[in-house]
């Protein structure tokens, strides 16, 4: 960030902004007192967790509240108040002067219209550039987000594309008229972490290419970390620390921001064995409450004092140039939130005897299709999902299996619980084959496996208590009496960290983490042997996010109870797993123990990933693997080896002709690569002075 | 597309396979001779065995059925016992008359009803959208016969405006005097108006919730713009489903208000050859509403897969 940009009046200056929204069922407060200001040429980071007023802000820059919110303080864009601004004066503002990038670009863009002409209209609006002007600006939009094939691009209807390539039509749509101000919001969550990289490194070429000022919300603060100049933390509708990056993550001033950091599992490839987890108890100060006279986040915070709930702290400057609205922020260390210790290991990691076995299991979707109906020559075969997967899981232990989207995580945690029967390959549990279809299992068979889904709220039933569906398990998959039934109920809802009286709420009255913690009290309650968690933590808080793991944890090491744990998140994965998966178009990369899998990455595709993965630390080294496109939806069997289209690290047309050979890893004899380069010739592709990476040429499919 | 109209046109046969069996079945249940019927009082044994060899009444069903049904997949639907007639000179004039007005209805009624339907939507608990919300539910309440009758009291008895009864005069066709098709074709629009109306309503309802409304308000278009181009071609995608069932109904079930004006379409003919027991004209006639039902669901989805462009039948 350059000093002069700084000087000057400000882009956008929010001062003391409030929101309040008037419904039948009372005030809801979602922007109590927030302010911060973004300069031409800067990008401001904007964080929290979800229902702190992040998004409301941003829409609130855009002149877009509902009528039924009131807003109070000031909102300047150029020094004229948005919330005062006319019909007339807000359409000739968005989408020419300030511009939006959303959250989810698949549902963002109209479904019957071309991409192309969804951007030509906003040309010819502000603009008024005629047609033959429009498309050929559009084009030159699309090669400057980068996209492939930018002139086709344009022809082609929303569904037609993949997620990366939404977003940069999204992109491309708000650069159009050149904006002053670029309001992002959440722009790569939902997308895969490989996409999530490019698209980060979009935005990072645009910050010296365009001279706008950027406002960036997102949660995650390993994307803050690798795109911003300056961050505001947002917390229960207030700000609560702004500072420029590297202060923010190096020296926080308020104790929120510094528990934030330490509930994100440390960085990877950092040395020596993985730390415990802090997490922040209770949750956000909800925004139904009305004002008070008191620090908001007093009751979540380790060093809290009498005087934070007798005044409402006001923002002050601190020593490091930062603003923070706590009164004793000169005591904020990283590390109040509980010292860095080591996280217990849990049983012996060599020699666990197996619980769960897969023996090259496979999942086809669908059937052949023919050309006629019921008639003519087979012409499309179905999808495979799943090829030939290996894989153990000892007790005690859990495996990680981490891939994109559509590389058959999910599928396989179905196939192994039997929700989905497998097409060949057999399962097996403590050695003896299981049914593939979880109804044809025994009733001790079906205890012995749980799982629990990414969404708890679908997966409780909304008019019941919760305590129904814990004393469901418990009935079915135990042998006690209602009485011991009811008792062993509140012992399980104490040992997922809440009171017995939440057994007669409603899952509605629950935040997302309680309920996923009802949800792993109904998958510990039958004494699982095996419990299948897909994406569990996925739609969590980090701060509930680390709660949840901690929990995990600490259920592994009393019950000696083996996990399968599916993630996109690979600092997650890694925090859980003692052993890694690496799936890919249903294909085994690589697998083995975590240590070995993930130090020294022995697999392109696990660089790959590893690459991609965002790392909470300003200063982290740029890497440079990117992955285009997404992974292939697989119709016919592999002739050469399944990552060659996409791999960044190809040798040669063996790796088209010939399936790739299974090799044992450097560390472990139990680490299988299926890779046609050799691990230590991969090991010196990695060398920093070697040939830099192409990924783009690399098909993009 | 070649692989879906394949399969779509093999369903409806099957479909009216089953429709026509069905049809035969219920004709055969139905009371009283057809024999009986047409001779009346001059209905004597040896009369009443030569009239039932005549029609080939004599002979078992299944027989009848499939000579019946070779017929009418050559195209020969057999002669009416009334009229003494072939039915494929009697029902082509009487399917143009219903289509007439039918599509005079369509014409009229959908543009005006998806019209307010959009303007309630987009403002959902104005005054205007309580005002249209409640004509529609009047419209779906009250039956044709009593909106039929109130508008022949108002328009042709009191105001003198239109004739009261809409039959056509031998030799002459609709466009003759195009003014006897306007009070069924507003009666019918009083039901279709109601179903189409608040289907879009609550589709524009739903479509102005959606992120790329949003997206289109926020890249600064007009409203109009923005209702025209990115809601309704959304919105129209589940209205053309009902406007094509509706279809389907309105040439077939137009008994009552082509019996309240007196228009000579097929709903009327239908009427009558239950009244008359004329069995295969009642089959005919069946059998050919239900095949406009089928096609029109038909073209419905060809529309449907022309404005979604997520859909595309390989």
């Amino acid at each position: 960030m350059s000093q002069h940009a700084l000087d000057g009046a400000p882009l956008l200056e929010v001062k003391d902004l409030a929101v309040a929204f008037h419904t039948p069922r009372g005030t809801f407060r979602a922007i109590r007192n927030a302010s911060l200001t973004v300069h031409r040429g800067e990008l401001v980071g904007l964080v929290g967790e979800s229902g702190c007023g992040k998004s409301t802000l941003a829409f609130a820059v855009m002149g877009y509240l509902p009528d039924t919110a009131d807003v109070g303080g000031s909102l300047r864009f150029e020094g004229n108040e948005i919330s005062k601004m006319s019909d007339a004066e807000l359409c000739e503002l968005r989408g020419n002067r300030i511009a939006m990038v959303y959250q989810d670009p698949a549902t963002s863009l109209t479904p019957t219209m071309r991409v192309g002409a969804q951007i030509q209209e906003v040309l010819r609006e502000h603009l008024r550039m005629d047609a033959e002007r429009a498309r050929e600006r559009t084009v030159e939009l699309f090669e400057s987000v980068r996209l492939a094939d930018p002139a086709a691009v344009g022809m082609r209807f929303p569904h037609e594309l993949s997620g990366g390539q939404q977003q940069r039509v999204v992109i491309a749509m708000a650069l159009a008229c050149d904006p002053d101000l670029l309001i992002m919001d959440e722009p790569t969550t939902g997308l895969d972490v490989t996409t999530e990289a490019t698209i980060l490194d979009l935005v990072a070429d645009l910050k010296t290419r365009v001279n706008a000022g950027i406002l960036y919300v997102s949660h995650n603060l390993g994307v803050i970390a690798r795109v911003a100049d300056r961050v505001s933390v947002m917390y229960a509708g207030q700000t609560i620390e702004e500072a420029d990056v590297r202060d923010l993550f190096k020296n926080p001033r308020h104790p929120y921001t510094a528990g934030l950091l330490s509930c994100v599992p440390k960085p990877l490839g950092a040395s020596g064995a993985v730390t415990k987890l802090s997490a922040i108890p209770g949750s956000v100060y909800p925004a139904g409450e009305g004002d008070v006279e008191a620090c908001l986040f007093a009751d979540r915070c380790p060093s809290v004092q009498d005087a934070c709930r007798e005044q409402a702290p006001p923002m002050a400057l601190t020593d490091v140039g930062s603003s923070s609205r706590c009164l004793f922020w000169a005591g904020v260390r990283p590390g109040m939130w509980g010292a860095d210790e080591e996280r217990e290991e849990a049983l012996p990691t060599n020699g666990a005897e197996p619980v769960l076995t897969a023996k090259s299991i496979r999942r086809f979707y669908g059937s052949w299709k023919r050309k006629y109906l019921f008639f003519g020559p087979r012409v499309q075969p179905p999808v495979r999902a799943v090829t030939d997967v290996d894989f153990t899981v000892g007790r005690g232990r859990t495996l990680g299996i981490v891939g994109e989207s559509g590389s058959g995580k999910t599928t396989v945690a179905r196939a192994v619980v039997g929700l989905v029967p497998l097409t060949g390959g057999e399962n097996q549990l403590h050695g003896e084959a299981l049914a593939r279809n979880v109804d044809d299992r025994t009733r001790g068979q079906q205890a012995a496996m749980r799982m629990v889904f990414q969404n708890p709220t679908a997966s409780l039933n909304p008019k019941m208590p919760v305590r129904h569906a814990i004393l469901r398990s418990l009935k079915k998959f135990t042998s006690l009496n209602s009485r011991e039934r009811r008792e062993r109920a509140v012992e399980l809802m104490e040992a997922v960290g809440l009171s017995a009286d939440y057994l007669s709420r409603r899952p509605g009255e629950l935040s997302g983490g309680q309920q996923q913690r009802v949800a792993l009290a109904g998958a510990f309650a039958g004494s699982a042997d095996v419990i299948v968690a897909d994406e569990a933590v996925s739609a969590l808080d980090v701060s509930v996010q680390a709660q949840v793991l901690n929990l995990l944890k600490a259920h592994q090491r009393e019950e000696g109870v083996s996990y399968i744990f599916i993630s996109h998140d690979l600092a997650v994965v890694r925090y859980v797993s003692d052993d890694i998966l690496v799936l890919y178009a249903g294909h085994v990369a690589e697998c083995g123990p975590a240590d070995s899998v993930l130090a020294a990455p022995s697999h392109p595709y696990t660089e790959a990933l590893l690459s991609a993965a965002p790392v909470p630390d300003p200063d982290a080294e740029p890497t440079r693997i990117r992955l285009e496109g997404a992974v292939p939806t697989l119709r016919e069997a592999f002739k050469g080896c399944f990552f060659a289209g996409r791999c960044p690290r190809k040798i040669g047309s063996v790796c088209d002709e010939k399936p790739p050979p299974a090799r044992t890893g450097p560390g472990s004899a139990e680490h299988v690569i299926y890779c046609h380069i050799p691990v230590d010739e991969l090991a010196e592709m990695q060398q920093p002075g070697a040939d830099p990476v192409d990924a783009t040429s690399a098909s993009s499919r | 597309m070649l692989r879906f109209l394949i399969a779509r046109l093999s369903t409806i046969g099957v479909t009216l396979l089953v429709v026509s069996g069905a049809i035969f079945v219920v004709t055969e249940i139905l009371p009283g001779d057809v024999a009986q019927m047409m001779l009346k009082k001059e209905a004597t044994e040896e009369r009443l065995a030569a009239l039932r060899a005549e029609l080939n009444l004599d002979r078992p069903a299944h027989v009848r059925y499939l000579s019946w049904i070779g017929g009418v997949v050559r195209g020969d639907f057999g002669d009416s016992y009334v009229q003494k007639r072939p039915i494929s000179e009697i029902v082509p004039r009487r399917i143009a008359h219903s289509l007439v007005l039918a599509l005079f209805a369509l014409v009229l009624g959908v543009p005006v009803a998806v019209a307010a339907g959009v303007w309630a939507g987009v403002r959902p608990d104005t005054l205007w959208d309580r005002v249209v919300s409640t004509v529609g539910l009047v419209g779906i309440s009250l039956p044709e016969f009593v909106t039929g009758v109130m508008l022949m009291l108002v328009l042709a008895s009191t105001l003198h405006w239109l004739p009261p009864s809409s039959h056509i005069l031998a030799g002459t066709t609709p466009w003759t005097r195009p003014e006897i098709l306007v009070m069924p074709a507003l009666t019918l629009m009083g039901v279709l108006f109601a179903y189409i109306m608040r289907m879009t309503r609550a589709n524009v309802m739903e479509v102005m919730q959606t992120p790329y409304v949003r997206t289109a308000v926020l890249k600064g278009l007009p409203m109009r713009r923005v209702i025209l181009r990115h809601v309704l071609p959304n919105a129209m995608l589940p209205t053309i489903t009902i406007i094509a069932t509706n279809f389907g109904w309105m040439l077939g079930g137009l008994i009552i208000v082509e019996n309240v004006f007196s228009y000579p379409g097929l709903g009327q003919l239908l009427l009558r050859s239950i009244q008359t027991r004329d069995v295969p004209l009642l089959e005919a006639l069946s059998l050919l509403i239900a095949a406009t039902y089928a096609f029109s669901n038909l073209v419905a989805d060809l529309a449907y897969t022309a404005l979604n462009p997520r859909i595309r039948y390989a």
